[in-house]
């Protein structure tokens, strides 16, 4: 049961808080402190916040390493994997799964000895909404988000990503957020010198 | 005839050391602001140009003065020129009143730090006041455009009715000093070893309102009202042009303003004899600064009123108050004086 503390607040001011300016007096001791406390800005060029674990940022490809889910290592005799490029197995699970009808664009083409193999895995991220649910949606665990935020681009078409690129990302920036302990901030201390200590409510 | 070279060079270098002091003065205001605008706000302020920030203002002037000049459609050309000096040189010609420091001694002859030692200085401080609504009227009415019109209609209300109060409220203190005269009053104060303030409180408390409500400052910034008229009377100035309007009124008419208040009410250069010859001058700096302080900090903390209850505070609560305290201050110097 929340217990919701209400606070009346009368519309005239009392006499003597009227002569006095008590109210004038109260907003400047709040200004007053925010003075005396430090900055609680980040300068963003020089300094940036590290992106919590589960932030939504630019999309990866795990790659084909030894690492692969039981789902992926079924059927891994009939794909065409390289060490060290995607994992994809061009189900196509992302597209469906996505709002945004145009976003993806996956080619796959049969090999010579009968094996299938991803061509093409195009990402429009200008029509992306970063909701994840592309990511839900693989069964190989091949598609990931990084915490790469800094996407802005001089044209539209550097906007689209490519499997190249996206592996390049499973292979750092995903990596090591996988890697990480489950939780929003990686590091308390950073996060506590700037928004305090948590409570957590047990 | 030695005398009078003496005279006119002591003239020209006071003229040309308050000029420069003052306009370097208010350009680094700005910077000051911005600065303790962004630590009441637990942000930085300019940290990029320079050390702390400290070229800002120097790039902010290098800025504005490469804008391209635009004019507006229909306007009033040469009003609209004029409203610029009608803003700034009122606000220049607040400094010549400002007592900065005792007079002191070169090669025998007295010098007063002060351009000229009139015996009306407070009235000339009123007179000049009232000036630099012109500048607010002319460039709102020459700008062709509602919002400027707006805001210079309420500025003129704010000075038609706070320059009334301001005149009672100095009046007091004058009555108590005897004199108008800016050496005068201070010297009295430090004759009697107590500031004004002691015995005044009331008539500085709606000084200060005055003050507050004649440059602009927060909570009497209608005429700016930045989320009711987009900046008020000098929307339609860019570059430099629009960088003379704050810099009269924010700054040097809220820094000429707090130096009389300093002189009226916390007794000029009075002080202890700490920081050795400069001492006065230093005493002087240090209250009027901490009075600027206190603007700029109330600037940065409270909303702002309404234009209706701006105007109608000054009449029906002001006012009275006002002239009650100087009745009571008449029959106090009357009876006791």
């Amino acid at each position: 049961m929340i217990k919701l503390k209400r606070l009346r607040r009368d519309d005239s001011l009392g006499p003597l808080e009227s002569v006095l300016f008590l109210d004038f007096i109260k907003g400047l001791t709040i200004t007053m402190k925010n003075l005396l406390r430090k900055p609680i800005t980040t300068q963003y060029p020089k300094e940036k916040i590290t992106p919590p674990k589960r932030f939504r940022g630019k999309h990866g490809h795990f790659v084909y390493d030894g690492t692969e889910p039981p789902s992926l290592q079924a059927i891994q005799g009939f794909m065409s994997f390289e060490k060290g490029k995607s994992r994809c197995v061009a189900c196509y699970m992302c597209q469906t799964a996505c709002p945004m009808p145009t976003l993806f664009r996956i080619e796959a083409v049969q090999m010579p000895d009968g094996t299938k193999k991803v061509v093409r895995f195009d990402m429009n991220l200008l029509n992306c909404l970063f909701c994840g649910l592309c990511v839900d949606a693989c069964p190989v665990e091949c598609l990931t988000m990084s915490d790469i935020h800094e996407m802005a681009v001089y044209r539209r078409s550097q906007a689209v990503i490519h499997m190249d690129d996206m592996e390049k990302i499973g292979a750092t920036n995903a990596k090591t957020v996988r890697e990480l302990p489950d939780r929003i901030w990686r590091n308390d201390k950073e996060r506590e010198t700037l928004w305090g200590k948590v409570k957590w409510n047990f | 005839m030695n005398d009078m070279i003496f005279t006119a060079i002591v003239i020209a270098v006071k003229i040309l050391v308050v000029l420069a002091v003052t306009l370097g003065l208010g350009a680094y205001l700005t910077w000051y602001e911005r600065k303790f605008a962004g630590h009441l706000q637990a942000r930085r302020g300019p940290t990029v140009v320079g050390p702390f920030g400290l070229l800002q203002p120097l790039a902010d002037g290098l800025k504005l003065m490469t804008k391209a000049p635009i004019l507006p459609k229909g306007i009033d050309t040469k009003l609209y020129y004029m409203a610029i000096m009608m803003a700034l040189v009122p606000a220049i010609m607040l400094f010549a009143v400002v007592p900065f420091g005792p007079s002191f001694k070169i090669m025998g002859h007295e010098v007063k730090p002060i351009v000229a030692n009139l015996n009306i200085a407070i009235l000339y401080v009123f007179a000049m006041g009232s000036m630099a609504a012109y500048g607010t009227l002319f460039a709102g009415w020459a700008s062709n455009s509602k919002y400027a019109f707006i805001g210079s209609l309420r500025k003129a209300a704010l000075i038609v009715s706070y320059e009334v109060v301001l005149g009672f409220a100095a009046l007091s203190v004058i009555l108590l000093a005897g004199s108008m005269n800016v050496f005068d009053i201070v010297d009295s104060q430090i004759k009697s070893g107590i500031w004004y303030i002691v015995y005044q409180p009331i008539s500085f408390v709606l000084f200060l309102f005055c003050l507050l409500a004649e440059s602009g400052r927060v909570p009497f910034d209608i005429q700016e009202a930045e989320a009711e008229l987009v900046t008020g009377y000098n929307v339609e100035y860019g570059g430099m042009k629009f960088g003379i309007f704050p810099l009269a009124e924010w700054y040097l008419n809220v820094l000429a303003l707090c130096a009389i208040a300093t002189v009226l009410y916390f007794g000029g250069w009075s002080g202890p004899h700490i920081f050795g010859p400069f001492s006065g001058f230093i005493w002087f700096l240090v209250k009027t600064f901490g009075l600027l302080f206190f603007v700029l900090w109330v600037h940065w903390t409270l909303p702002r009123y309404q234009a209706k209850d701006v105007v109608e505070f000054a009449w029906k609560y002001l006012l009275p108050i006002s002239i009650v305290n100087l009745v009571a201050t008449a029959f106090f110097v009357y009876f006791k004086g």
